[in-house]
Parts: structure tokens; sequence; C-alpha cells
């Protein structure tokens, strides 16, 4: 219980000594006897005792001024002694504490001891008892137990007595414990005031000194600063005596040099003033008269002439000259004002100009603009009929083509009875310049979509050709873009191995296409292939196809080749010597029906499809190349980009269709024919000659019937 | 706005009635002589009695603030005149988020308490107010009695501002209902609490838990578990921590990661406790200053503090008087000579005898850290001042240290003589009372001189530098 309060009381944390204890500060010069209480006054005093130390110190710096390095370390010293002398307290009290804790625990061991102790004791005495009580029981005679009684009974009596005096002395113990604590409390009280007292005579002191050395330090800097001043007034007063001085010897100076030097130049200027005067003077009178002389001749001169001229002259030269001038002066007047009125006349008529001309001007460039447009206009129109006018004679010669090939066949066949061969029809494909471009121009997809169109119009066609085999007529063809799977089925109706090639061309095309479908499937987004799954098979490659060429950046026109060139790629992997048959036509031509099933084969195993997308990948690349170098020439006019060239090859290639040789065979035929038509005609004029002899045999003979009848 | 609007109507009526009626109708214009008479008529009328309005539409402010809060969108000028006239009764929840630091919260400092040191407040007016305001509240909660409600609600308010709380008491709980009257002291209400308090085994105090988790810019705690002003009530429970407190506190320590200075003094702290608070704190990351002093932990105490030493980055530990003997002392000098973080220890009031003393001596040989060592009153001999000694010789960082109130003896005395002859950086060293002979003491006091005095040259150097 005791530690506890007495840790209630460390918060204080102020104790002083008791007893003699010293508290030995770390300056031995300060080392006093710390008892309390009444020992706090001397302590006071001592302090006060210090106090005047430095104060007496001060004076003595202040007239050696030099010294006041020393100021400071007399503070730090004056501070730490202080602080010490507070911490003292502190440090005795801990001191104190702790001495009390070892007493304390001094004194818990020795109870502890005693305690100890008192048990052997007693346990003695008790075993003693019990064993008295043992031998009490062997005593029969009645004194003796009374004495055994009475004996256990002292003994009992004894341990009750050490136990109460055991008893008594731990509560006097308390007893001098709680006094102890209570005076202990008193004494941290005294010691708290102390410590307070110290504390806040440590700051007075300290203010003081402060208040002190600030004072004192003003005050030295006041004394340097006013010596200082002092002498700076000396010596500027000093100086400015002297300046002054000197200032006025030279002003004395200077005053007499300036009255020296003015009298000197009145002399001067009074005598030149004089002499000058004189001279001039002099000068002037003699000027004066010989001017008067002078005047007085010039006059006289003049007034003989004047009298002289006065008379002759004077009045009709005078009237003479005003009325001209008067007159000059009117007519100019007018002159000016005619001129005014025209030239503001003419501005006008300027200014009227100048907005009719601008006006026409304006005129003029919309009619510029007006005929540019008609020019662009007409340009386009010309454009368009000589590309119609173009379409149409390449229809008629196709045409002509076409009839003069059925007139050789038929010549060839009937008249000649020979094997007749079709020559090479590449113009018949490419039909010249304006439907590659028109063609370029048409979207791929549109084209795609056409392709596979006219694949299947091919094979329904070939179905029909095999039902009703003869020429199919013009007019159910699809229109202008397709004029080339329009020919190709004309001239498949004429010969079948044309309609098995086109067809075959188609096919692979076809094929080729899904496959690369199918390879290429994996760009096509997964959403295009959800929304195109309820379709048919063929639209859906058709618009597969479409999407994946658009994204290519391949054309319609490119899909051939890109055919071509993926089948190629496959021959040449396969063997780069081997002959390219492909889909070229000459080949299909030549080979015939027989190739026809090659062909079949070839489309099965077309193409690996594992080779198919190296292939196309490559293909895309020559591609890109190709068509950027023709890039720029593509956006050229077109009538500009009109090749002639290729045009008359293109014709004449039409024109000779029939060779010259044919052409000879012809006029054979015809000579022929005509002496054949001459033998006909002769034979034609004689029917009727022998229709009507005959006639006459029948009227006669009827006669001779009727006579003989 | 019409509340400020209203009277302003009313006063320009009321400055307007002298002109009406003195005026007759119909010839206001023309008659300017009358119209100047209208001043003469009316004597007390001036300019100068005309009320700003913006000085009318603040005290309209004042007068509603509660209603429609208006603080922020005031210029400077008129926000200084809101705060010299707003009411310091008005209720916490308005102002606090409302009105920033300023007159204001002068005003409510002063009305409330005798004693305003800013200085400790970062010279905030409004910290000081939010946190004193939040202390006064804790410490007259009464647990079971008062609602945390009445805690949590301060919460919103003074979180932004409370950096320190330092709280210096906190009740426990009662059970008697009719007790309402804290603000009047525990002077008859705790007799009541008293009485009942040994029927009541729960003598838990306030749960930090639910607070520290939620001050976010905590950064010092002073706890003291104790009642003041018990009077003679007095019962040595008032002034114990309990278990759970323990554990609670601990929770909440470890939950606020902004503290970095705790201060737990007097409260009765066991080993089992010191270890249980040690276990929370190992790994918090801001914590800086530990104060455990004037409580009762011992050697197992001692040895979690030594774990602590080696995890955290403790700079300040202050152990003062407690028990720590000699096992204690070791395992706080074996984490000594392991740390690099401490600066200072304080032993003070302990029972290290020399078994601790040497081991600190050994330890300081390893650490280049530590600046100040206080072994005082802790009965330790001649062989530490040797140990120390040894120390002193070669370590060059410790500035001060103090052995006062031990009975080193003069041999002591001697080698720590000669050790701080040959050391430069000690600047204080206090040996009273501990037997030293004058000899030893005096050129004791020599070295700690002239150490003071180079260092004195060397700061005044640094400051002429700058």
């Amino acid at each position: 219980m005791e530690e506890v309060d007495v840790d209630q009381e460390e918060e204080s944390e102020a104790s002083v000594l008791s007893g003699n204890q010293e508290a030995t500060s770390m300056v031995p010069a300060q080392e006093f006897e710390v008892n309390p209480a009444t020992e706090a006054r001397e302590e006071l005093d001592e302090d006060l005792d210090e106090e005047p130390a430095p104060e007496s110190q001060p004076p003595e710096q202040e007239a050696e001024g030099s010294e006041k390095l020393i100021a400071p370390q007399r503070m730090i010293s004056m501070q730490r002694d202080l602080t010490t002398l507070v911490t003292n307290i502190q440090t005795a009290a801990d001191a104190k504490e702790s001495m009390r804790r070892t007493e304390l625990e001094e004194a818990r061991r020795m109870r502890l001891e005693r305690l100890e102790n008192d048990v052997k004791s007693s346990q003695e005495t008790f075993q003693e008892i019990t064993r008295g009580w043992s031998a009490a029981k062997q005593k029969e005679v009645p004194q003796d137990l009374q004495e055994a009684l009475n004996n256990q009974q002292q003994l009992c009596a004894a341990i009750i007595e050490d136990n109460k005096k055991l008893i008594k002395d731990l509560q006097q113990e308390m007893k001098a414990g709680d006094d102890r604590f209570v005076k202990d409390l008193r004494k941290q009280e005294e010691e708290l005031n102390l410590l307070i007292e110290r504390m806040e005579n440590q700051i007075k002191t300290l203010t003081e000194a402060y208040r002190e050395e600030l004072a004192q330090i003003s005050r030295v800097y006041q004394l340097e600063s006013e010596v200082l001043l002092t002498k700076d007034k000396a010596e500027w007063e000093q100086r400015i005596k002297e300046l002054c001085e000197e200032e006025l010897g030279r002003s004395t100076q200077w005053k007499k040099k300036v009255e020296e030097y003015d009298a000197k130049f009145q002399n001067h200027m009074l005598e030149t003033i004089d002499k000058d005067v004189y001279n001039q003077t002099k000068q002037n009178m003699k000027f004066q008269v010989l001017e008067r002389h002078h005047q007085q001749k010039k006059t006289g001169k003049i007034i003989t002439v004047l009298k002289l001229v006065k008379p002759k002259v004077e009045v009709p030269v005078q009237r003479l000259n005003l009325n001209r001038m008067k007159k000059r002066a009117v007519r100019l007047h007018i002159e000016i004002r005619n001129l005014r009125t025209k030239s503001s006349s003419e501005n006008k008529q300027y200014t009227k100009k100048s907005q009719h001309l601008l006006e026409e001007y304006k005129h003029n460039i919309q009619q510029y603009e007006h005929i540019q447009k008609n020019i662009k206009h007409f340009a386009a129109a010309d454009a368009r009929q000589f590309e119609e006018m173009w379409l149409m004679m390449d229809a008629e010669v196709k045409q002509l083509v076409e009839r003069v090939l059925v007139i050789d066949s038929l010549i060839c066949k009937e008249h000649l009875g020979l094997a007749w061969e079709r020559p090479p029809m590449e113009f018949m494909e490419l039909s010249g310049p304006i439907q590659a471009q028109k063609r370029a121009r048409m979207p791929a997809r549109q084209g795609v979509s056409q392709l596979f169109h006219t694949g299947q119009n091919l094979q329904c066609s070939q179905r029909m050709m095999d039902l009703s085999v003869g020429p199919r007529p013009e007019a159910d063809t699809e229109g202008m873009d397709k004029d080339m799977y329009k020919e190709g089925k004309t001239t498949q109706s004429e010969s079948g191995a044309e309609v098995e090639e086109g067809k075959q061309s188609v096919e692979t095309l076809k094929k080729v296409m899904e496959l690369l479908c199918d390879e290429a499937g994996f760009l096509m987004e997964d959403k295009l292939l959800n929304l195109l799954a309820p379709l048919e098979k063929d639209e859906q490659t058709v618009l597969k196809l479409g999407s994946l060429l658009c994204s290519f950046g391949i054309e319609e026109e490119d899909v051939p080749k890109l055919a071509e060139f993926l089948l190629k790629h496959k021959h040449q992997q396969r063997d780069e010597t081997e002959v390219r048959r492909g889909r070229d036509e000459d080949v299909c031509v030549e080979s015939g029906e027989s190739s026809n099933k090659e062909e079949d084969v070839k489309t099965s195993e077309l193409i690996n499809p594992n080779h198919i997308l190296p292939a196309l990948k490559s293909f895309l690349e020559r591609h890109m190349r190709s068509r950027e170098s023709s890039a720029s020439q593509s956006h050229s006019f077109h009538v500009e980009a009109w090749d002639t060239s290729g045009d008359e090859a293109y014709w004449e290639s039409m024109g000779n269709i029939i060779s010259e040789d044919k052409v000879k065979l012809w006029d054979a035929a015809e000579n022929t024919l005509k002496q054949y038509l001459a033998v006909l005609t002769e034979i034609s004029e004689l029917v009727p000659e022998t229709q009507s002899l005959e006639q006459q045999n029948a009227e006669l003979r009827m006669l001779l019937q009727q006579s003989l009848n | 706005m019409c509340n400020v609007m209203l009277p302003l109507f009313n006063q320009r009526t009321v400055y307007k009635n002298p002109a009406t009626m003195s005026a007759p109708p119909g010839a206001t214009a023309k008659d300017s002589r009358r119209l100047r008479r209208i001043i003469a008529e009316d004597p007390d009328w001036h300019l100068s009695l005309v009320p700003c309005l913006s000085n009318l539409c603040l005290q309209s402010i004042v007068r509603n603030i509660e209603e429609k809060p208006m603080f922020e969108d005031l210029s400077p000028v008129h926000k200084d005149l809101v705060q010299e006239t707003l009411s310091t009764s008005l209720p916490l929840h308005v102002t606090a988020n409302l009105i920033s630091d300023g007159v204001y919260w002068k005003r409510c400092c002063e009305q409330r308490w005798d004693i305003c040191d800013l200085a400790h407040y970062g010279h905030s007016w409004k910290r000081m107010f939010l946190e004193r305001h939040m202390e006064n509240v804790i410490e007259l909660f009464i647990p079971g009695v008062t609602e945390p409600k009445t805690v949590l609600e301060m919460v919103p308010l003074c979180k932004n501002h409370v950096k320190r709380l330092d709280i210096s008491q906190l009740l426990p709980p009662i059970k008697e209902p009719q007790k309402e009257e804290e603000e009047e002291e525990e002077e008859d209400g705790s007799k009541l609490a008293s009485d009942n308090e040994y029927d009541g085994p729960s003598m838990d105090h306030f749960d930090f838990n639910i607070l520290l988790n939620k001050l976010t810019q905590l950064e010092e705690l002073h706890l003291v578990y104790r009642v003041k002003q018990c009077g003679m009530n007095f019962e040595w429970k008032m002034f114990e921590m309990t278990d759970r407190d323990c554990e609670s506190l601990a929770k909440a320590l470890m939950s606020c990661k902004t503290l970095k200075l705790l201060k737990l003094h007097q409260s009765h702290i066991e080993d089992t406790k010191c270890r249980l608070l040690v276990k929370y704190l190992l790994d918090h990351p801001s914590l800086r200053e530990l104060d455990f002093s004037h409580n009762l932990i011992g050697d197992k105490g001692a040895r979690a503090i030594g774990k602590l030493l080696t995890r955290s980055k403790l700079e300040t530990l202050n152990m003062c008087d407690n028990n720590i003997r000699g096992p204690g002392a070791k395992a706080i000098a074996h984490a000594l000579s392991v740390n690099s973080t401490l600066l200072s220890l304080n032993l003070r009031l302990n029972c290290l005898r020399d078994e601790g003393g040497q081991a600190i001596g050994k330890a300081l040989l390893n650490n280049n850290t530590l600046l100040h060592l206080h072994l005082g009153a802790n009965q330790v001999s001649g062989p530490t001042a040797i140990a120390l000694s040894q120390a002193l010789v070669q370590n060059n960082t410790l500035k001060s240290i103090n052995l006062s109130c031990n009975n080193l003896g003069v041999d002591g005395g001697i080698a720590l003589g000669e050790a701080m002859s040959h050391n430069t950086s000690v600047t204080e060293c206090d040996i009273r009372l501990t037997e030293v002979d004058e000899q030893s003491a005096s050129s004791i006091g020599q070295v700690v001189w002239t150490n003071q005095s180079s260092e004195q040259k060397r700061h005044a150097r640094q400051s002429e530098t700058k």
C-alpha cells in the first residue's frame, strides 16, 4: 500500500534530502548543504549573494568594453548553475526515493525473517504443548495434572502473548509508516514549494540578468555609437571649418582678381571705343558727302529722260494695254469655264463607260463560265456519245464478225464441205477499252456476284442448249455490263468447245473463290458470319467474298487475276517447268474436249488449301505494287486516256477475222456461186418456159384425148 | 434572403416617413426649399444614422446562421465582422465546419477557459477549442451512462483539427442511474459510485476503439487512467487500467495510423498489459515516441519493450519509474545494440543494478545514434561506471548522460573522468550524489564545459554561414 502511495507521490517528483545528504553539484564551487525548509532561506540568500556578483561585474565589463565575449559565458554558467540548483531538488528526491525503496525492501525482508522466526518458535512451543498433553495424560495424581495443565496454560499464554506482541509491533510499524507517509507528504509539499520558489527565483534572476545584459549591451553599443558619433562630428566640423576657410580665402581672391580684371577691361574698352567712334564718324562724313553728290547727278539724269519720253508714249500705250488685258482675261475665263464643263461631262461619261464596261465584263465572265460549263457538259456528252457509239459500233462489228464467221462456217461446211475451225477471238472477250474501264468502276462485290450469276446462267444456258441446240436469241441478255458473257453465250451457241471452255473457267474461278472463302474465313467478323448463316451457300460465299475483297482492296477486275495467280502459284510450287494451262483459253481450245476432264481433275485439286494463304499474301503484295503504279494514271480524264494505238489493232483484228486466204477462197466461192447463180437464174428463167410448154403439152394432150373421144 | 430584406424595407420606410409627411402632395419636385426642410424638421435624422446595407445583411446572416449557414462566400472584411459578432453559444455542429480559424474561436476559448496557451496548439484557436472540447467530452464520459454517440457526434466536426488529445482523467462506470450531474464533479456523485463499485465487477473505462480510427489527424495521445478530485471516495481501482481497457486501447492504437506520440502515465501497467500493448504496437507505422513512465512494468514488460525497439522506429523511449531490473535492462540493452533510430532513453528510478548498467554500457559500444541516456537512481555502482567509461571513450554521439543518485564510488568517478578526457561530444554529464571524489568531478565538469563551448562555437558558425 505504501508503495503505491509513493507512486502517487512521485508525480510531484520533488523531495528534498533528509538528513545530511549532500547535493554535490557539478560545479564544485556551488555546493550547499541542503537541509530542507529552514535551509531554503540560506539558499535564497546564497542566490541573492550570487546575484550581486554578476551585478558588480557589469561595470567592469563596461569599462573594459573588449571583454564582451565573457558575457555569454557568464550567462551560460549562470543558467546552468541555476538550473542545477532547481534540479538538485529533483535528484535529491530521486536519491531519497531510491533510498527509501531499498530501506523498504530491507524492512520487508526483516519482517519476513521475523515472521518466519516467529512461526518457528511458535511451532516449537506448540510441539512442546502437544508433548505436554501426552505427558499430562500419563499423570494420575490430580495435583500433578493440575500442574501440568497450568504449565500448558502458561505455554499457550506465552504463544498468544508472542503473537499479540508481534501484531502490536507490526501495527506500530504500520502506524509509523503512516506517520512517515504523512510526514513525507508534508516534506514533499515543502519541497515542491521550494522548487517552485527556486524556479521563480531562477526565472527572476535570469530575466533580470538578461535584461541587464541587454541593457548593458545596448549601453555599450550606445556608448560606442556615441563615441563614434562625437568623433565623427568633431571630424566633420573640423573638415567643414577648413573647407569654409579655404572657400573664403578663395572667394576673396576671386573677388580681388575680378576687380582687377574689371578695371583693366574698362580701361581697354574705353580706349578702343573712343578710337573707333572717331574713325567711324570721319568715314561716315565722307560717305555721306559722296552719296549726296551721286544722287544729285542721278536725279538730274532721270528727270531729263522722263521729260523726253513722257509726252510720246504715255496715254495710248496705257489704254491699249488695259483693253487687251481685259479681253484676254474674259476670254480666258470663258475658256476655263468651258473646259471645266467639258471635263465634268467627260468625267461622267467615263464613269458611265467604266460601269458599263464593268457590267459587260461581269456578263462576259458569266458567259465564259457558262461556256466552260457547256464545254464540260459537251465533253462529257461527247465522251458518252463516243462511248455509246463505240459500244454500238463494237456491237455491230461484233455482230458482223459473228455473221462473217457464220457465213464463213456455212461456206466452209456447206459450200466446200470442209471442217470449220473457229479463229482466235481474244478481242471478243476484251471488247475494247471502254468496257474495261466501266468494269473497273463497278464495285467488286457486284462483279463477283455477277460472276456467280453468270456462271449459273451459263450453266442454265448450257442445259437449255442441250435441250435445244441452236442459236440463242440475243435479246435475252442481261445488259451492257454483261456484254462479255453475252458474247460468250453467243459464241457458245455456235461452238460447243467454246461453251465448255467458258463454263470451265467460270467454274474453276468459282471453286477457287469458294476455297478462298473457306480458307480466309477467319478474317471475317463473327457477326457477319452469323448474319449470313440463314442464306444459301452461294449467296453466302458471294457476300463473304465481297467483304473479303473489299477489305483486301481488290476490285472485281482483279478477281480472275487472283484466281489465276492462285492457280499459278500452285503450279509453280508443283513444278516450274510444267506447261501452264489453268485458265488459258488457247490451251483450252487446243486441248478441246480432252482438256475438259483434265480441267476437272485440276479443279478438284486446284490448289492445296494450305497454300492459299501464303499465295494470297504474295498476290496482295504484288497487286498493291501494280495498283500503286497504275493509280496515278487512272485518275486522268478518260477521254484523254484513250489509247488509240490499241484501237487500231483492235479494229484491225476485227477486220482480219477473215484472212486473205479466206478472202481469196471467198472470192473463188463467190465466183463459183455467181456462176452457179447464173446457171440457176438461167434455170429459173427456163422454168416458166418449160412450165408453159408443159401446160401446152397438157392442153394438147387434153385436146388429143377429146379429139380421140 | 426574405429575412434579410424585410427589416431593410421597414427601415427605409421609417426614414422616408418624415419626407412624405412634410411634403404636400403634388408639389414635391417643384418646391426645393420644402424638400430641403425635410431634414430640418427631424433634428435627429442624419445620414450616418442609416446603417449600411451590407451591415444589415451581415446582421441578418449572423442572426440566421443556424438556418442558413453562410460564411465562405463573404469577403474577408465581412468575415471578420461575422466572426466578431457571432454568438459563442451556437451549437458546434453549425460552426465547426463553417467558421474558419479566427476571432470567433478565440472568443469561444477565452469564454470557456481562463488559461489559453496558443503555442501548444499550433497557433490555431479553432484547434485549441476543438481539442479541448473533445478532451472534455472524453473526460466526462461515463461508460454505461453516457451514450457513445455523444463522442461520435464530435468526430465529423473535429477530425480535421484534432492533432493531440491530452486526457487527464477517465471515469469508471457507475451503476447508479440517478447520478446525472457529472459537470459538478464527483464530490457527491462518486460517493454513490464508490458504493456501487464493490458489487459492479466491470471497471472498464471509455473504449477508444470507437474513436481513434476515425480521427485521421491525431498525432499525440496522452492518457492517464485516473480520477481527478476523487476526494474521500478514494479507491485504488480508480487508478488502474483494466485488462479489457488495455486490450481495447491496444487495438485502437493499432488502428490509428497517424499516431506519433503515446504517453500512458500512472495507469498501473504491469508486465502483462505492457506486453499486450507492445504486441499491438509492434508494427505501428508512425509511432516515434513512447512514454510509459510511472507504471509497474517489470522485466517481462521490459523484454517486450526491447522487442519493440528492434522492430519499430521509436526515437524516444521513457520508462522512468518502473520496476525494471537486471534481466529487463539486458533485453533493452540488447535491442539498443541493434537499434539505429532511438535518440533518447530514460530509465530513471528503476532498479537496474550493475547487471543492467553494464549491459547498457556494452550496448553503447555498438550504438551510434543514441543522444540522451538517463540512468539516474538505478542502484548501479563502480562496474557500471567503468563499462560506461569504456563506451564513452569510443562513442562520440552521446550528448547527455545522467548517472545521478547512484553509488558510483571513487573508482567509478576516476574511470569516468579518464574516459571523459577522451570524449568530445558529451555536453551534459550529471553525476550528482554519486560519491565521486571532487577531483574527478571537477575534471568531468571541465570537459563538459569545453565540449559545450566548442559546440556553441559550432552552432554560431553554422548560423553565421546560414
